[in-house]
């Protein structure tokens, strides 16, 4: 029995849905400059876009009728930029933290070397861990795809510098939890999960003297412990599944089930010795890694092609601090590193090594593309740091087959630049995600100079 | 068939050629005074090749092609050996729980330390890398070649017998202490044991847990030999390393003290069917040498360090001299941490076992050579000079046991790792390219810098 | 009247206290006097704790005398341990056993040698190596000490004592005779001691602290000069025992023993001393750079720590501590040598000699052990070389003083000969003997 009131429902359904009407499924960016990364750069192209994917691309693309035209002359389309170690998404972990200079606390304690910025987040009291037994610091069962939330205001400032995408991974502990790429939209978290579980977080911090493990070879420790529980766990349930009778029912454990999920791992290694180090760790747990960090990576580049691991680039490279003593000099070491560390992404390029970029430790999304400039000023090639934004970062988490590049099929995720991407006067003209287009947020506008007297502190 | 003979001789020419570039270069080191330790001291030369001494003598044969360095007047030893030492390592302690046998030093060897090369200039050529003492069973070792430019896995010897680190006395129970110790715990939390006889208790206990795991192996072996369908025990990387203490395959080297810790560590390693390796430092050795040698296990000490704590009023320099006359396998160490210091000057602190004790030169130089090879179970392959050892090997310019002399060469598998005048000379180029690069960024910045804006 | 007698009477106990000095011929030694070229078959003539005559042919003395065949034996000036905290410290650990390091930023009333145990186990153990005299600390280079106060600026005045005595009194060479300081350095790096790893801090907050100690430091010289001001012109003062205890440094009759380490601090305290017009003896030098020929432009002495140390910096040559007494001497600067500790303090002349072979002459080396400690603590005319008039503070040998193999056979202070016995020497014939 329909309901009286049932046709006027109805007309005021439509009518909500057509004042929240969805943006154009179909649109077509017509003679733009578009890179495909996957192949060669089109000089005046045509990208089709339908629902959500990519429809076509290329230099002779027919635009049906009824479809959303841009007009892409004068602009470079590039397929979403991607940072592949990030922590967008996840609104608590917004907070910088200024890196740990020191050994308390920090991972892998290296004079000449800057730790990784680890942001804060609020940390439950611990108990005191004895050992392996009590999964010190650990949350395996952690996913960044459970977390994340389209009202991060970091990504719209992500979006406005022109990323589509982001590999985001929860950061608290040893093992920190399993990380996802998420699309930089949605209306809710997920909606914006692509693959929700890319990797586990590893970070081999140590908790001083107070509690286990205390140092860095006791953190390598209880990886290697705990992966042999893992196993054995596996093992057990298998037993017991066969034969509940004879084998005694092993206890659930949260943090060996996550384990279990992971088929990708994620370890900190940012100088030569932390990365020959891990890339001997690494490949004991036999199961896919990749060192995230490396900035002497310059110097290890043969290492990294021979154990066929990837990275993922901090690109904060290692400047005198702002404040520094002038009298101090730094050592050989430190200076060499401060010298060739821009030139990490190159090394790596012409060693066949595959890299991705990200964001850890800028203070802005813009500050990438700046020191991946850095970086072609010496020496690397233009399509190769457009690649590590785009296709490589996609390749190096298992998602190439709908991220990365412009091609049929996959996602439409684009950034739109007029001007060149990696010049700092261009500026972001639109991205596009799952196929809808995000103009990006207004500049502030910069507040009015004094007139009259000097500013303090300027010289004369 | 011409061709082809000319083809075949062309090609062994070739490969006589490449084998002569691979090859190693033989050297001559003629007409030094060679210390050998072991077999005396005389003026001769030494010839090696491929990386081991292949002969010594007073007159020796000096293979085809061979380098021949001239010595006269300088002095040969052994390479030094340093027995225990935290140089080279990026952690020392896992000092959270009395029992951390699940670490190894292995895992976190720094090989640009520059302590490494500093050990080298001092004509130390191995050492003992130890976990530190702040607990009653510590890590496992790893024993090092200082192989400067080596990559952690080329510093690794080999074929060192593998190792692990104890601790008795005041170190590892300061954490049991409260909030004073700096070793951690707090007043909240304060880590069990301490007291020395908690120390007890923590090995016992542990080797106790060890043996149970052991049989629990044993048993699981057994009745899957029988065709029974059991699950393995789960791997216990804190239990392993104890169960090879317990088969003999893995050394203890206990850092102790006092002679009632000393003598308490040899009766639970009795008790438990093992011998403890070495004493570390040991400073009341002295008083149980009896005791000590009746176990079979060696020392390890100071020269003369002593009463920066109260377990170390007792500290003799005599020490070492006296375990020496009481048959004890005895050498020195230098316990350096936070950069290369006593482990430098290892001849001169040999040279005070002298003075301190009346050892004979050849004694005191044991000390620091064939005795911890020999307490590292490495004797057949350091230690002295003879031929069929690894050439390791320091050249001296005067008596290596007196205070005016300075290392000049130093050898390791033959090889020539240190060499005084060329680091003389690469001085001003590191402080050149210091500069260079410090102008560089200097340049850099000011290219940065932001321009100036007078306001309109 | 009254006065007069209690005078007397003071002075009698004080004459008292001086311990009475011995008499005795060394025949048949080499002399090393420092102060000339050795001399080799010669004799040493002490009387009364006085060297009354050095040579190959020494006037027999009227009385009779234990007379000691030295039989071909080495005899040198007894050496000077130009900064330890012998008798002060007994276990670096234990704050109950130590005496230095007291509360307070600025303490220069503070004289170690009454908290100088003469009955500590250190004093024989030093003694027995050939070193007679110390200079006491009151607190460390760093500030601080073992007595767990906090980082003095100022911890008191050096006393210098005989390593031989019933009392402190009769230890007692100067009760003052330099005054502390650690000057601050601005110095970002700290050590780690739970991984043992250096870490560079915040310059911005170091130098604001620097600063700050400065201003205090300034001011406190200030103030004492005002009260020394007043006092000379009679003018009504309450007795501050601080700012009486600065007068001898104000009026330049004690220096100042600078603990400054690096080039900067090295050039701050010089011009700091210039400004309070004060006499200044820099300390613990280790990386002097540029400020090297400042120091030796302006003849400042300086009490050179260990040689025998490590390295510290990455960048740093690995034989700079063993060559930079050469650069001193080099430079033309004076110094001489202190351990800074307790339990090394035996070592003293290998800190010397360690520098040998690095490029310092041995001549040198031997001086500043001995006679150019005693010139820069002002106390050259009785003590430092072998020289008649000079107190009978003798160290006999089997060889060279400076060599580590070398036995010491005899040590005499104040003409007196010193038990060689020890701690050590007990325990090991103790356990030597064990069945």
């Amino acid at each position: 029995m329909v309901h009286r009131l049932f046709p006027l429902t109805l007309l005021l359904l439509a009518a909500a849905a057509l004042l929240t009407a969805d943006p154009p499924s179909r649109v077509a960016i017509r003679d733009a400059r578009v890179y495909t990364v996957s192949g060669p750069v089109l000089e005046k192209a045509t990208v089709l876009i339908k629902d959500g994917l990519i429809e076509a691309v290329g230099e002779n693309v027919p635009i049906p009728v009824g479809v959303t035209v841009i007009d892409g002359t004068g602009l470079n389309v590039y397929p979403g930029l991607i940072d592949a170690l990030s922590t967008w998404g996840i609104a608590e972990l917004a907070a910088p933290v200024p890196p740990a200079g020191g050994a308390r606390g920090g991972a892998q304690p290296a004079p000449a070397i800057p730790a990784p910025a680890t942001p804060a987040t609020p940390q439950q009291p611990q108990p005191r861990a004895r050992g392996p037994e009590d999964r010190p610091n650990t949350f395996t069962w952690v996913k960044a795809a459970d977390l994340v939330k389209p009202s991060d205001r970091r990504i719209e400032t992500a979006r406005s510098a022109g990323f589509t995408t982001a590999v985001t991974f929860p950061r608290q502990g040893i093992l920190a939890g399993h990380g996802a790429v998420i699309n930089l939209a949605g209306e809710n978290g997920g909606d914006m999960v692509v693959d929700p579980a890319v990797g586990l977080y590893t970070t081999l911090t140590t908790g001083g003297f107070a509690n286990f493990p205390g140092s860095l070879m006791g953190a390598m420790a209880y990886l290697r412990q705990i992966w042999i529980d893992a196993a054995y766990y596996r093992a057990a349930k298998e037993a017991y599944a066969k034969d509940p009778v004879a084998i005694v029912r092993p206890s659930y454990d949260r943090a060996l089930e996550g384990l279990l999920e992971t088929h990708r791992l994620l370890i900190p290694a940012f100088s030569r010795v932390q990365i020959e180090r891990m890339l001997r760790f690494g490949a004991e747990f036999k199961t896919p890694f990749v060192l995230y960090g490396g900035q002497e990576a310059f110097r290890t580049a043969d290492q990294l092609k021979k154990a066929g691991v990837p990275v993922i680039l901090n690109v904060k490279w290692p400047a005198k601090e702002r404040e520094s003593d002038p009298e101090e000099i730094p050592s050989l070491r430190t200076l060499q590193l401060r010298d060739k560390a821009p030139t990490t992404p190159a090394v790596l390029a012409a060693a066949g090594v595959p890299f991705a970029i990200s964001s850890e430790g800028l203070d802005t999304p813009k500050d990438m593309l700046k020191a991946l400039k850095k970086s072609i000023d010496v020496g690397l090639k233009p399509a190769d740091a457009i690649r590590a934004l785009t296709l490589s970062a996609a390749e190096i988490y298992g998602v190439a087959s709908r991220l990365g590049s412009i091609d049929k099929g996959k996602i439409a995720n684009l950034t739109v630049v007029k001007g060149d991407l990696f010049d700092e006067k261009s500026k972001v003209e639109m991205v596009f995600i799952d196929g809808k287009k995000y103009l990006p947020a207004p500049e502030a506008p910069a507040p009015p100079r004094p007139t009259g007297a000097t500013p303090a502190g300027e010289a004369q | 068939m011409i061709a082809l003979r000319i083809l075949l001789i062309a090609a062994a020419a070739c490969g006589l050629a490449l084998a002569q570039q691979t090859a190693p270069q033989p050297i001559v080191l003629q007409n030094a005074t060679i210390h050998t330790v072991t077999k005396g001291t005389f003026s001769g030369s030494i010839v090696i090749r491929n990386g081991m001494i292949a002969e010594v003598g007073d007159k020796v044969l000096a293979p085809m092609g061979a380098k021949i360095i001239d010595l006269s007047g300088k002095h040969i030893t052994p390479g030094l050996i340093d027995c225990h030492t935290h140089i080279a390592l990026v952690s020392t302690n896992e000092g959270s729980v009395s029992v951390s046998s699940m670490v190894a030093m292995r895992d976190v060897i720094d090989p640009e330390d520059p302590a490494i090369f500093r050990d080298l200039a001092g004509g130390t050529t191995t050492a003992n890398l130890l976990h530190g003492s702040a607990n009653a069973i510590g890590g496992l070792n790893v024993v090092i070649k200082m192989r400067w430019g080596s990559d952690a896995d080329g510093l690794v010897m080999k074929e060192a017998k593998p190792g692990i680190k104890f601790a008795l006395g005041e170190n590892p129970k300061r954490a049991g202490q409260g909030a004073q110790s700096p070793f951690g715990g707090n007043a909240q939390t304060p880590r069990y044991p301490g007291t020395r006889m908690g120390v007890e208790d923590v090995i016992r206990e542990a080797f106790l847990e060890a043996r149970q795991y052991q049989a629990s192996w044993k048993d699981y072996e057994t009745r899957r030999a029988r065709g029974e369908n059991v699950l393995a025990p789960r791997r216990n990387m804190k239990l392993d390393p104890l169960v090879e203490v317990l088969e003999g395959k893995r050394l203890v080297h206990a850092h102790c003290y006092r002679a009632d810790e000393i003598l308490m560590l040899l009766r639970v390693a009795e008790e438990f069917g093992f011998k403890i390796a070495t004493l570390q430092h040991a400073l009341e050795g002295y008083k149980v040498a009896k005791e000590i040698k009746a176990h079979g296990a060696g020392v390890s000490t100071f020269s003369d360090w002593w009463s920066y704590k109260i377990e170390a009023y007792d500290a003799i320099p005599y020490n070492a001299a006296l375990l020496t006359k009481k048959g004890v396998l005895t050498s020195l160490n230098s316990d350096d941490a936070g950069g290369a210091d006593v482990s430098t000057r290892l001849n001169t602190e040999a040279a005070k076992t002298i003075k301190y004790g009346g050892l004979s030169a050849d004694e005191a130089l044991a000390l620091v050579t064939i005795n911890p090879a020999r307490q590292l179970g490495i004797d057949q392959y350091v230690g002295s000079i003879e031929a069929g050892k690894q050439a390791d090997i320091v050249v001296y310019d005067k008596d290596p046991l007196s205070i005016y002399s300075k290392v000049e060469k130093v050898f390791i598998d033959g090889r020539q790792y240190f060499d005084r005048d060329e680091d003389l000379l690469a001085r001003p180029r590191r402080e050149a390219d210091k500069k260079g690069l410090l102008e560089k960024e200097k340049a850099a910045e000011k290219a940065d810098a932001p321009q100036k804006r007078r306001p309109s | 009247m009254k006065q007069l007698l209690l005078a007397s009477l003071f002075a009698v106990v004080a004459f008292a206290a001086a311990p009475e000095g011995g008499s005795f011929l060394l025949k048949n030694v080499t002399v090393h006097p420092v102060s000339g070229p050795k001399l080799d078959g010669a004799s040493v003539l002490v009387l009364d704790g006085k060297i009354a005559e050095v040579g190959a042919k020494v006037t027999p003395p009227k009385t009779k005398i234990r007379i000691i065949d030295g039989k071909g034996l080495h005899v040198w000036p007894g050496m000077i341990n130009s900064g330890s905290m012998v008798g002060l410290s007994e276990i670096g650990s234990i704050r109950e056993t130590n005496d230095t390091g007291e509360l307070g930023t600025f303490v220069p009333q503070l004289r170690p040698i009454v908290a100088l145990n003469p009955d500590s186990e250190h004093i024989p153990v030093v003694r027995a190596n050939g070193i007679t005299m110390t200079a006491l600390l009151p607190a460390g280079a760093g500030g601080g000490g073992r007595g767990g106060g906090n980082v003095q600026m100022i911890g008191g005045q050096i006393s210098l004592a005989h390593l031989a005595g019933w009392t402190w009194e009769e230890m007692e060479v100067r009760r003052s005779a330099g005054m502390h300081l650690r000057y601050p350095a601005i110095s970002p790096v700290s050590f780690d001691p739970m991984t043992f790893s250096t870490t560079r801090g915040n310059y911005p907050n170091s130098k604001r602290q620097h600063d700050q100690e400065i201003q205090e430091l300034t001011s406190f010289f200030d103030d004492a000069r005002s009260y020394w001001t007043a006092k000379k012109a009679a003018l009504p003062v309450k007795t501050d025992l601080k700012f009486e205890a600065l007068i001898p440094v104000l009026e330049g009759k004690t220096p100042l023993i600078a603990f400054a380490s690096h080039e900067r601090e090295i050039r701050e305290v010089i011009e700091f001393a210039d400004k309070q017009q004060v006499k200044l003896v820099l300390a613990g030098v280790r990386k002097p750079g540029a400020a090297l020929e400042t120091i030796a432009k302006k003849k400042i002495p300086v009490i050179l720590g260990r040689t025998q140390t490590g390295v510290d910096e990455e960048d740093d040559p690995y034989d700079e501590p063993y060559a930079l007494p050469a650069k001193l001497y080099a430079a033309g600067v004076k110094f001489c040598f202190a351990t800074f500790d307790a339990e090394f303090a035996r070592n003293l002349p290998y800190q010397a000699s360690q520098g040998v072979p690095y490029g310092l002459p041995y001549d040198e080396a031997l001086r500043a052990v001995t006679l150019n400690a005693a010139e820069i603590w002002g106390i050259d005319k009785e003590y430092g070389s072998i020289e008649a008039g000079k107190v009978a503070d003798l160290v006999l040998t089997d060889g060279d003083l400076l060599e580590v193999k070398t036995d010491v056979k005899m040590v005499f202070i104040r003409g007196n000969e010193a038990d060689l016995e020890t701690r050590h020497t007990r325990l090991y014939k103790k356990y030597l003997a064990r069945p």
